[in-house]
């Protein structure tokens, strides 16, 4: 018996007197990159991307950022047939939902991400999301109702993703908005009519590492300068999350969204003690800079957003992590396992040192209580 | 006991005037003296709740409020005591913290005015 599959078994049993569990970061993949998108392209558009050869089949980042085991999927992950890793919608169900009875996945799409926020030109970004959402729609959506979507819009036309978002928005299934986030802070203006749209629609804002931040200017910036390889930049990503909750909250974008509700990917949570400590107290003495911040920003933080649980990092004492999450609020936190990457977490292994009242909530109640599911 | 409930005089009534804050000390406590604008006095223990500042050497503000990002009014009507090093404003009406919940708040002492004459009771 190999250890994968007792630690299959041992889920199995945890999870029918216990848990229902809904994984909040999911990554299908196109199963030929761009190529997939042809029939969803207009017949202009398909011309000039296959005359560019702009078949995209990953993330094209230069050798420095390269993951050093050469790439970011599990290649267990891979199809009985050999295909890529996720690229299939019903290997996909067998292989995570129907092995970790997962009752639902919140599926979003990783090369949307990097295409979509700077890899390509703002026009071709706008054609793309359309396409990259029509195929998730009709290929992935309809082959399970247990697949929810995370549906991407070309954030560097924030009228056109808004116009996106009112075109996708009312599939039942369509349970959020993926922003793929540009070089600037969440808070900014620039957002407001994606914002205004996801509000209309009672969807999420859904943000998730783009796997190219920091590598190409116009994406969020971490630091001066240039990492010096996968691992020195993936260790310091939750700056990203970490900018944006602290712009969005002092900005008065919540304030002026009142119902709109932030999905953190991959960003981490464990920073936030720190963060919202420094906030809290900082906004006591310098309140009348942002008068239109209107609680302690930590009220705020607890209202209105969710991170997820992987890449989960913490101490190895079981007892420290239970102090670090009852520090935070267990409420502010959603499981994921970020399948198929390779830096993923599954459900048997997964945060068992928690009470049962703060399983339920991390593994479901909390993404039911943001998401459409 | 007795001597913080026998009244000292700060100074003429003429002496405090809205907007200031004079530094008196009375039995060994350094005491501001406020004028509000609604003509009554404060007297504050010069120690701020939070981390022990004079807070006396701060300055008397109002309340900025706003409706959503962007809209900026000030609301100059209330007194407002901000502290010189983190800036917490207390209201000089209930003593408490204008935007935070916490049990801590501005030491106030009894004062009155008499024949031109003002007292404090510390």
């Amino acid at each position: 018996m190999s250890t994968d599959t007792t630690l299959a078994s041992d889920t199995a049993h945890r999870l029918k007197t216990e848990l229902r569990i809904f994984d909040c970061d999911v990554h299908p993949v196109p199963q030929a990159g761009l190529v997939s998108l042809t029939p969803y392209l207009p017949a202009a558009w398909r011309e000039r991307f296959a005359r560019k050869q702009a078949v995209h089949d990953g993330l094209n980042v230069p050798i420095r950022f390269k993951h050093p085991n050469g790439s970011v999927v599990r290649q267990d992950a891979r199809t009985p047939e050999g295909l890529p890793p996720a690229s299939s919608p019903q290997h996909l169900v067998a292989d995570l939902i129907e092995k970790h009875e997962i009752s639902g996945a919140l599926l979003n799409c990783f090369e949307a991400g990097g295409l979509l926020s700077v890899q390509a030109s703002t026009e071709e970004s706008i054609v793309l999301a359309a396409a990259f959402n029509d195929l998730f729609i009709e290929e992935w959506l309809s082959v399970d109702k247990r697949l929810k979507y995370a549906a991407a819009v070309p954030t560097q036309d924030p009228v056109a993703a808004a116009a996106e978002i009112r075109r996708v928005g009312k599939h039942p299934q369509v349970c959020a908005i993926f922003i793929p986030l540009v070089d600037l802070m969440m808070g900014h203006r620039y957002y407001w009519p994606i914002y205004e749209a996801c509000q209309e629609l009672d969807l999420p804002v859904f943000i998730h590492v783009t796997g190219i931040e920091s590598i190409f200017t116009g994406t969020p910036t971490m630091g001066p300068g240039t990492f010096d390889g996968y691992l020195e930049r993936y260790t310091v990503i939750p700056q990203i999350g970490m900018v944006n909750v602290n712009s969005l909250i002092l900005s008065g974008a919540l304030e002026r969204f009142p119902r709109l509700n932030f999905i953190f990917a991959e960003y981490g949570f464990l920073w936030l003690p720190s963060l919202l400590f420094r906030m809290d107290r900082t906004w006591r003495g310098l309140r009348h800079e942002t008068p239109w911040v209107k609680k302690p920003p930590s009220e705020y933080l607890h209202e209105r957003f969710l991170f997820t649980t992987q890449p989960l990092d913490g101490p190895d004492n079981p007892l420290h992590m239970q102090q670090l999450i009852a520090m935070l609020g267990h409420d502010v936190i959603c499981f994921s396992t970020d399948y198929p990457h390779w830096d993923n977490d599954m459900p048997g292994t997964t945060l068992r040192m928690l009470s049962d009242d703060a399983r339920r909530s991390v593994f479901y109640d909390n993404a039911a209580r943001v998401l459409r599911i | 006991m007795a001597q913080e409930t026998t009244p000292t005089r700060v100074g003429k009534s003429s002496d405090f005037e809205p907007g200031a804050i004079a530094l008196v000390e009375i039995n060994g406590r350094e005491i501001g003296i406020i004028r509000l604008q609604s003509g009554e006095l404060r007297a504050v223990l010069n120690y701020c709740p939070h981390k022990g500042a004079p807070i006396c050497k701060g300055f008397i503000g109002g309340v900025w409020q706003s409706s959503g990002p962007g809209d900026l009014s000030f609301d100059a009507s209330q007194d407002v005591l901000v502290c010189p090093w983190h800036g917490f404003e207390f209201s000089l009406d209930s003593g408490r913290e204008l935007c935070w919940n916490k049990r801590s708040r501005l030491r106030f002492y009894p004062v009155h005015e008499a024949e031109g004459d003002v007292f404090v009771s510390a």
